[in-house]
Formats: C-alpha cells, structure tokens, sequence
C-alpha cells in the first residue's frame, strides 16, 4: 500500500522524465539566485545585527541590502511595474545613502506618434562648445575623466575629411578658413551597437532612442566597437559628479548614475525630449545650429530643414540609418 | 534562391526599409513614407509592438505635454510670416526687465543660451526719453557720450544711416520702406527688406533658435537676440574646454 508520501515521490519521479517541472515549482535561474542572495543578505545582516563588534551604521547597513536587492532585479523591459516602482525607489534611496542628494528618476515611456531626428547646422556652428557644457551638467557625466558625448570638429574648408579633423581646439573661435561639425550618438535606425549586445543591454525605444540599462550591461565593449562613430562612452572607474552639481532630474535610460564598468552614450537627454523638451545641447547652442524635432509631424521644423536643404549623413554607405542629418545654408 | 536564402535577405532588407519608413526619408521627388496631413493618424514606428495599434494624430503629439513643463518666456505673435505648417508663431519678447539673454538651467548651472547678453543698464532707453520731439534732441540731457558707443559696421556697409532704420518722426519704432512702423520686437520685418531669404529660412525653422520645447508652442528669437543689428556678425571668443583625448584617440 503507498503512502502519501510515496506517491508524491512518483509523481516527481513522472515530472524527470517528461523533463518538466510542475508549473507551480518551476525556478529559473534569476529566482533560484534571488533566493539564494536574499538568504545570504539576510543571514549577512542578522550576523552583522548579532556581532557586538560591527561597526556597520544602520545606513551602511541599509545600503549594503539594497545595493543586494539591486543586484538582482531584472532586465528593464521585463519588469512589472510594480518593479520599476520598486527599482526606481531603491535607487532613489541609494542615491540618497551615497551622495545626500535627493534625485527623481522616471520611468517616462515613449510618446506615441514620435520619432526623434536631429539636424546640425555646419554652417552655423562656431566651435564654442556651449552644447558640451550643457551636456555635461545635464547627463552628470563623469568630471574625473572628462567624459564628454559631443564632439565638435574643425575642419579646413571645403575638406571634408574627418580623420585631419581637430576636436581638440582651444583658440578663439570661429578660427579664420575653418569651419565645425559636431557628432554625438546619431541614434541610428539600424543600430550596429543593438546587435553586437550580447546580454540585451542596449536596444532602440519607440521614439527611435538607442538606451543603455546600466545594470544589465556587462562591460564587454562590444557595442563600443561596433559603432561607426565612437559614440559610446566607458566607465573605467565610478563616475564622479560633485555633489552640489548633480542634475537631480533622471531618467532611468538616461542621466542617473552609472557605475563602474558600464558603457554609456547620449540619448537626446531622454529625461527632457519626453516631456516635450529640447535636448540639452540644442537647447544651449547659443547660434542655433542645431534643430531638433519629432520626424512623423510633417510640419516640424526638422521634416522642412530635410524636404528643403540639402542634407547628408555621416557613413552613410553602412546603411546604420542615422536619425542626424547635417546641413549648410 | 532557396527559401533559406531568400528569408535571409529579407531579414537583412526588412530593417532597412522599416528604419527608412521610421525617418520619414524621402528619395527625389517621391512621396514621403510617412507623410500624414495635418490632422491625419501617424501610424507609430518603431520596435515596439505594444504601442503599434495606437493611432495618434501629429496635433496630439504638438500639443500633448502638460502645461508648466516647459520654461515660459514673453512672446508675441509674430506678424506676417508663417511657419513650416502655415501656423502663426512667436517671436521672443525683448523687455527691458529681460534684457540680458535667456539663460536655462542644465542640472544644477544656468548658462547663457543666446548670442548677446544686452547690457543690463540700458540707459538711454527709451529712446523718447532724448528724442522727445521729431529728432530734437534736449541739450540738457545730452550724454557726454550720446550714442559714440554704437558701433557703425552695418549702416557703413550698407550705405545708410540711422534713419534708414530708425523712424524719423518716432524714434523709438523702426521704419519700414513702405512707411508702416514696428517695434524693436518686431525687427524681423525690417531685417526681411533686405535679408528676405534669411528670415524665410528663420521662419520655417531652418535658421535662428528655437526655444523651450520642440512640443507646444514654437517660440523663437528674434534677429536682434542673436546679430547686433549695428555690427550683426558673430564675434570670436574661447570656446568651453576641450575635450581631454590621448593623441591617438584624438579624434574620437
């Protein structure tokens, strides 16, 4: 006669063999390490609770749980909302722990019926950099090693030639015979940087915005070599951004802080374009060289700058289909 | 071509023809991709199928942001000139209160974003002040300076002279050719009897700057914000620092 207990062993014996497990006790990989990582945290804290000599504040303490927890969340596009609620509260709170700085990270979605583009006046552009410094301080980008998405090129007149090109100028501007070309991420139609991600960690939004997820990159920098214009950036060390000078307005796809061993890149400040905003450095550009829009409202300032001058990509010929036109008057 | 083969190409092609519908790109003279009229649907491009049944008009996506997102800044209606779609427009304000040019915050620094900053102690202003009868000026109030200060490159250049520009009879207006009178906010239109093409191009959004939000309301500076109309080319000066590259990554 078996017993209860031995059926149940038959029916888990019936479940290897058809290689499967009931759905009620199926555990992927991300939840069995969940599991495991919240008891090692938990038994972490009630040792550190327990040992008189643990000098741990309780805000260390805190802190080392939730940087835990962060470890592992999941992928951006997978999460529930509930999730990114739950995300975007722990690394608000983080942030806090670290810095003392009160940030607000969104979560802000795609517009529907919106298709970013870009076009940058070469003819206008003058060299002052104002784009760079607003880009800077809006996307807290790391001042220890200079980290910089724009770069602004002078070139000779009537050459067209990138690779004789000088992004690092510093003389009075305009400089006579010359004239300047700034390249930032081009957010391409068909980014090469998407397809070389190996973890998923980069992809294009709706509104054609190529993000990175910080906590899913692993550092691997192939995007960086599969992208035709050096467009993306690497965390060699922890960025270091003053704490008087941190944008508290962030994005989760955007400007919040990075760490150690993440590649990260312009994204038409995400935080700002969404809210209707322009991005930080078109906003800046004290000559107005650069003209920013939504692609699909065929009355926008960006559709009648392509419908009338003419206008030209870089690298066009690798078919990446950038959403950044240059042109002159 | 087998099947396999066939199937590859289109996964190489498909992208590429999507990416070029997304952008709106046109070759020649053909139509648009995506080329909606006013108020027609904008089918919704891009990766993301969840949001692809969703049918939103181009003047949802104009004016879908809430009010208050975006800075305010003092504009009037600019008169006599369209933007791309046809749609009135505004040209930003110049008050004596504002006088220096808009500054925006980016994170925690506000920088200058036009061309010139006016000098904050416009003394001589408003013209009425001197100029109080048809050019009789009061010897009493006379400057030491009186407008020495004014660089004379334009009206040189051009051949004319302060009344070219300014009204005869009200010097605080400006004097178009056909007689009609402007104030300085409306300089546009006095710049545009001769420099036509350049505000055509300042109209439709090809020159000049935009300003506050590439959604809502178009606000753009005016041509004064940006060219000193006595001396309207851009003068040099130092750019923000460059960019610290190793020498064999100069350029990247």
């Amino acid at each position: 006669m078996s017993t209860e207990r031995e059926l149940q062993f038959e029916d888990l014996l019936r479940n290897v063999a058809a290689q499967e497990m009931p759905p009620d006790r199926r555990v992927d990989r991300r939840t069995a390490l969940r599991v495991l990582f919240g008891g090692l945290a938990a038994g972490t804290q009630a040792a550190a609770a327990c040992s008189p000599l643990s000098a741990a504040t309780e805000e260390e303490r805190e802190r080392k749980q939730l940087e835990w927890r962060e470890l592992i969340k999941r992928h951006y596009r997978l999460m529930t909302d509930e999730e990114r609620a739950d995300t975007i509260e722990r690394l608000e709170r983080l942030a806090k722990l670290r810095t003392g700085v009160d940030v607000t990270i969104q979560t802000t979605p795609a517009q529907p019926g919106v298709q970013f583009g870009y076009a940058f006046n070469i003819s206008r552009c003058k060299g002052f950099r104002s784009c760079v410094e607003a880009c800077i301080n809006e996307n807290n980008l790391d001042r220890a090693s200079d980290t910089q998405y724009i770069r602004i090129f002078e070139m000779e007149d009537g050459v067209m030639d990138l690779d004789h090109a000088d992004a690092t100028f510093q003389h009075d501007v305009p400089a006579e015979g010359h004239f300047y070309l700034g390249t930032q991420c081009f957010q391409c139609a068909n980014p090469p940087c998407v397809k070389v991600c190996p973890v998923g960690a980069t992809w294009q939004e709706p509104d054609g915005i190529t993000v990175v997820d910080y906590d899913w990159c692993i550092g691997c920098r192939y995007c960086m070599a599969a992208c035709p214009y050096w467009a993306r950036r690497f965390n060699w060390r922890a960025p270091e951004v003053p704490t008087e000078e941190v944008n508290p307005n962030q994005h989760y796809l955007g400007n919040r802080a990075r760490k150690k061993g993440v590649v990260e890149k312009c994204t038409f400040c995400v935080h700002r374009t969404r809210e209707g905003r322009l991005p930080a450095c078109a906003e800046a550009c004290p000559t107005g060289a650069r003209v920013f829009g939504n692609l699909l409202d065929p009355d926008s300032e960006i559709r009648w700058v392509l419908a009338n001058k003419r206008v030209f990509r870089l690298k066009e010929d690798l078919q990446t289909e950038p959403r950044f036109w240059y042109f002159s008057d | 071509m087998t099947a396999h083969a066939a199937h590859r190409m289109w996964i190489r092609v498909l992208p590429a023809l999507l990416a070029l519908a997304a952008t709106g790109c046109t070759f020649a003279d053909e139509e648009p991709a995506v080329h909606v009229g006013a108020d027609a649907a904008v089918p919704t491009a891009g990766p993301d199928a969840a949001s692809a049944d969703v049918q939103v008009t181009v003047s949802d996506v104009r004016s879908s942001i809430e009010p208050g997102t975006l800075p305010t800044v003092a504009a009037l209606p600019v008169h006599g000139r369209r933007g791309p779609d046809g749609l009135p427009f505004e040209v930003a304000q110049r008050t004596r209160d504002a006088g220096a040019a808009p500054a925006r915050k980016f994170g925690a620094r506000t920088l200058t974003i036009g061309m010139r900053t006016r000098a904050p102690d416009l003394t001589q202003y408003p013209c009425t002040a001197c100029h109080n009868r048809a050019a009789v000026v009061r010897d009493a109030d006379r400057p030491a300076d009186a407008h020495r200060d004014i660089p004379t490159v334009h009206p040189s250049a051009a051949g004319g002279g302060c009344r070219t520009c300014h009204a005869r009879a009200d010097v605080g207006m400006l004097g178009l050719q056909d007689g009609d009178r402007v104030t300085m906010d409306h300089a546009y239109r006095l710049c545009a009897q001769c420099h036509f093409r350049q505000v055509d191009e300042w109209a439709a959004g090809g020159h000049g700057k935009r300003l506050d939000g590439w959604q809502g309301r178009r606000v753009v500076m005016g041509c004064t914000d940006c060219h000193d109309p006595h001396a309207p080319a851009l003068q040099p000066r130092v750019p923000f620092r460059a960019p610290s590259l190793e020498p064999a990554g100069r350029n990247r």
